[in-house]
């Protein structure tokens, strides 16, 4: 087993974490797909309004390449597709039928795997719409078919506030777990590494002989981009790939049983949850659903995905194809009396100038930004938190210069978009969002 | 009394927002009231919280651990007053009197310093920074003083407008405003700022002769000391012995005489993370590491000033409170820590180079820090080459 350490990040300490109880929620009513929240894809619908579609029935396909699917979580009639500006594709609405029909594909067992071409299960994947579930560093797409791999990342855990812990969604499922992974190895050989923390390791049921790298460090030390960084003795290794754990368990079930599996484990947190746990629910499950009435008085924000990395949506909303997490917090927006003069016991911070440094009580965070916009001070806060050692500050002020050359020199596609470098600058600076324009510019353009 | 703090604003807030009656005058408004109210401004983009630390308060951090240094230093001008005239020494009379004479240096300070900033902001459309209350209450305590006022309005205008606001406002000058005022008042008004006598004020008639006042300060003692290896003695002999240059009872610039409350203030602002360790440890070796360069080629025909202990250098002048405040200003100094390590070294060392070898120059620290602001920039680019060179290229 291998050791990763990363030395830099911060870890949070933040309330509303979730119980490790797991709760399965009733069927929904409706599900829906979002392939605004699928990153770099340019959708072209396959359906309409009024269409009836089964479980695993084609909703969408790349333009940048066709073959690349996106398949229906639910088998129904679309009701609704709703766009946002520029006539982006937000959301695509199935209203579910009581008795859902599947569309199915010829299963994958055990022995067939071990003899069937790489292309042809390449195809069958993407076909199955499991392709997407595996992407590519540096940019996080969907990961390039043509490519191989010098490692492929199975992350099982996570250290961003707050993920599905792999404890709980791999419990009774060792079996199809390695199944999942069988694929994977017949894809990328012996480049799948299975990444844990050095914490969870020991509570996994996995045999520990399966996991290959142990981490420790702070937040975001269970990201791909970290590890690979810290793991990485050349520039060819920077085309990586990396899968969710949960998702290698979709992937073997795709496999062995031809159906697309829509059921997903996901975590509901934060300190404005009325209950925080984890739920089986079906992929795209309405917000409204999972959040139930949140807790305390005043407005509430809704993240999904993490704290750090999640976006806002709001409860009449769904949940994405990657996301499997809610996060409820308070939205912050009152004006707190004489805040400059109190010692800040209770304040979230990665500096040293508040009380609440003091102890490692898990704390309130809320969505207020905590100051306004100001210059660079050169606090350096950004640059101490980073993990892979990119100088925040200054590649951000190349970005602005627009030198190009200037901003991957200093190793803007290292950049794991976790957000820290935003989080930490006194300057309220949106460190983390100009970074990942630029990287997201850098790569359409290398598109063409 | 806060409820009805909290209406005024908000009853306020509509002139101010776009669209309102004094529109342009909204950074003002919101420095403020964000004094008194955290602003309610809440996240838009990812991640969606944010540090509770902004500028505001790591800047008021550092004013708050200036008023130790503020409160002595009026204390000081008023005992070295009081003494020079035979008056009592009681500790209250001497504040007071000192009180009367720095208070009104501090008021004109912020009331200019202030003043450009809220003209800049409000014309150039920036938020106003707080690093200007930070330069407004060093550049009073850098001062002697006898300083007339409208010397320190002149000091601190061009320091924040020649020194800061041309160059677009707190974060992106490259000079330390406070020290670039002292600098201008230094060159242009040699007079009020150098010599022996600016450093006592003159309060009324005494019953001592006025010309015990004009007592040389510590730096000149030890640049005239004429035997070598017997300057601390010197020193000694004109009142200055290594406790008393540390506690810092002598006339000197207003707020700059405690080497040991700039002690306290440098390891208050390390502990919580606002001042750079990097640059005050850089700062005391290379100081130590001149003066000790300088003992060992001191012989019997050279300069007396070379004999002496490095560690005084520590504690005359403006060392130590240049090292605690100046040196730190992070937007002057370099960004990166290893730059930094390296920028407070040549200070430290500059410092000693200028008062021993430079007899227009008894105090040193001021040039040597914008000398080396100066060249932050450079010794970023070296450092950050050598950084950019180890990492694997991805691209």
């Amino acid at each position: 087993m291998i050791s990763v350490r990363v030395p830099k990040g911060f870890d949070l300490p933040v309330n509303g974490q979730p119980s490790l109880e797991l709760e399965v929620l009733d069927p929904p009513v409706r599900v829906a797909a979002l392939p605004e929240r699928i990153p770099f894809v340019k959708p072209r619908l396959k359906v309409k309004i009024g269409d009836a579609v089964k479980i695993g029935s084609v909703l969408f396909e790349d333009k940048r390449n066709p073959e690349m699917v996106f398949l229906s979580p639910g088998g129904g009639e679309i009701e609704q597709i709703n766009f946002g500006r520029r006539r982006v594709i937000r959301e695509i609405v199935i209203r579910l039928d009581e008795e859902e029909s599947h569309q199915s594909s010829d299963p994958l067992p055990e022995e067939a795997l071990n003899t069937v071409p790489r292309d042809e299960l390449i195809r069958r994947l993407m076909a199955g719409g499991m392709w997407p579930l595996i992407r590519e560093l540096p940019f996080r797409d969907i990961a390039n078919p043509g490519h191989r791999p010098p490692h492929l990342f199975v992350c099982l855990d996570s250290t961003e506030p707050f993920l599905p812990d792999p404890v709980i969604y791999l419990n009774g499922k060792t079996d199809l777990f390695g199944f999942g992974l069988k694929v994977l190895q017949r894809l990328a050989g012996d480049a799948v590494h299975i990444c844990v923390s050095r914490e969870r390791v020991d509570s996994l049921e996995l045999p520990k002989s399966w996991v290959t790298h142990q981490y420790t460090g702070r937040y975001p030390a269970h990201d791909p981009g970290a590890l690979l960084y810290r793991l990485k003795a050349s520039a060819a290794e920077n085309r990586s790939w990396f899968i969710t754990g949960d998702n290698v368990l979709r992937i073997g079930e795709f496999c062995r049983t031809g159906v697309y599996p829509v059921s997903r484990t996901v975590v509901v947190s934060g300190s404005a949850a009325a209950s925080r746990r984890h739920l089986v629910t079906r992929i795209g499950a309405p917000l409204v659903q999972l959040a139930g009435k949140p807790a305390g008085n005043g407005d509430t924000r809704h993240i999904a995905g993490g704290l750090f990395t999640g976006y806002i949506t709001s409860a009449d909303s769904y949940l994405g194809l990657f996301e499997t997490a809610l996060t409820l917090i308070p939205e912050g927006n009152e004006k707190e009396s004489m805040a400059l003069f109190k010692p800040g016991c209770g304040k979230p911070t990665f500096s040293r100038v508040f009380a609440s440094r003091l102890t490692r009580k898990p704390l309130t965070c809320d969505g207020n930004q905590h100051g306004g916009l100001r210059a660079c001070i050169a606090c350096m806060h950004c640059a101490d938190a980073c993990p892979v050692d990119i100088l925040p500050q200054l590649a951000y002020k190349a970005i602005l210069a627009e030198e190009v050359e200037e901003y991957l020199e200093h190793g803007l596609l290292d950049c794991v978009e976790c957000g820290l470098c935003s989080w930490v600058c006194p300057a309220k600076i949106d460190l983390a969002e100009a970074l990942k324009a630029a990287k997201a510019a850098y790569f359409n353009e290398q598109a063409g | 009394m806060m409820n009805g703090l909290k209406k005024f604003f908000d009853s306020q807030q509509r002139h101010f927002v776009d669209g309102g009656k004094y529109e342009r005058w909204y950074p003002l408004f919101e420095a403020i009231e964000t004094v008194f109210f955290a602003s309610d401004e809440v996240t838009r983009k990812w991640p969606h919280t944010r540090d509770s630390l902004d500028v505001k308060r790591y800047m008021a951090m550092v004013i708050f651990m200036l008023l130790p240094a503020l409160f002595f230093g009026m204390y000081n001008v008023g005992y070295q007053s009081r003494l020079a005239s035979g008056f009592t020494l009681d500790v209250l009379p001497c504040f007071w009197l000192g009180f009367k004479a720095v208070m009104p240096l501090v008021i004109v300070s912020y009331a200019f310093g202030f003043g450009w900033e809220i003209v800049f902001a409000v014309v150039r459309r920036h938020t106003i920074s707080e690093g200007v209350f930070v330069s407004a209450m060093l550049f009073p305590l850098t001062l002697p003083p006898t300083t007339p006022l409208w010397q320190a309005a002149l000091g601190i205008s061009f320091g924040v407008v020649i020194g800061k606001e041309i160059f677009g406002g707190t974060g992106r000058n490259f000079l330390n405003p406070a020290l670039t005022g002292r600098a201008f008042l230094y060159f242009a008004y040699p007079v009020q700022m150098s010599g022996d006598a600016v450093w006592t004020l003159l309060s009324g008639v005494g019953e001592t002769a006025v010309d015990a006042v004009t007592s040389a300060t510590p730096l000149v003692v030890a640049a005239t000391a004429k035997t070598a290896g017997a300057v601390e003695e010197t020193l000694a002999s004109a009142g200055f012995t290594f406790s008393s240059l540390f506690l810092g009872r002598y006339p000197a610039s207003i707020g700059a005489s405690s080497t040991l409350l700039c002690l306290i203030g440098a390891v208050a602002l390390i502990i919580i993370g606002v001042a750079s360790y990097r640059i005050i440890i850089g700062d005391i070796l290379g100081v130590l590491a001149m003066g000790f360069l300088l003992n060992l080629i001191a012989n019997e025909s050279s300069m007396p000033y070379l004999s002496l202990n490095p560690f005084y250098h520590l504690v005359m002048g403006g060392a130590a409170f240049g090292i605690a405040y100046m040196t730190t200003d992070p937007v002057s100094a370099p960004d990166l820590h290893e730059a930094r390590w390296i920028y407070g070294f040549l200070i430290g060392a500059l410092t000693v180079l200028i008062r021993v070898f430079n007899p227009a120059f008894p105090e040193g620290i001021m040039l040597a820090i914008l000398f080396m602001n100066v060249f932050a920039p450079l010794l970023d680019h070296i450092v950050v080459r050598m950084k950019l060179k180890k990492r694997i290229p991805n691209v």
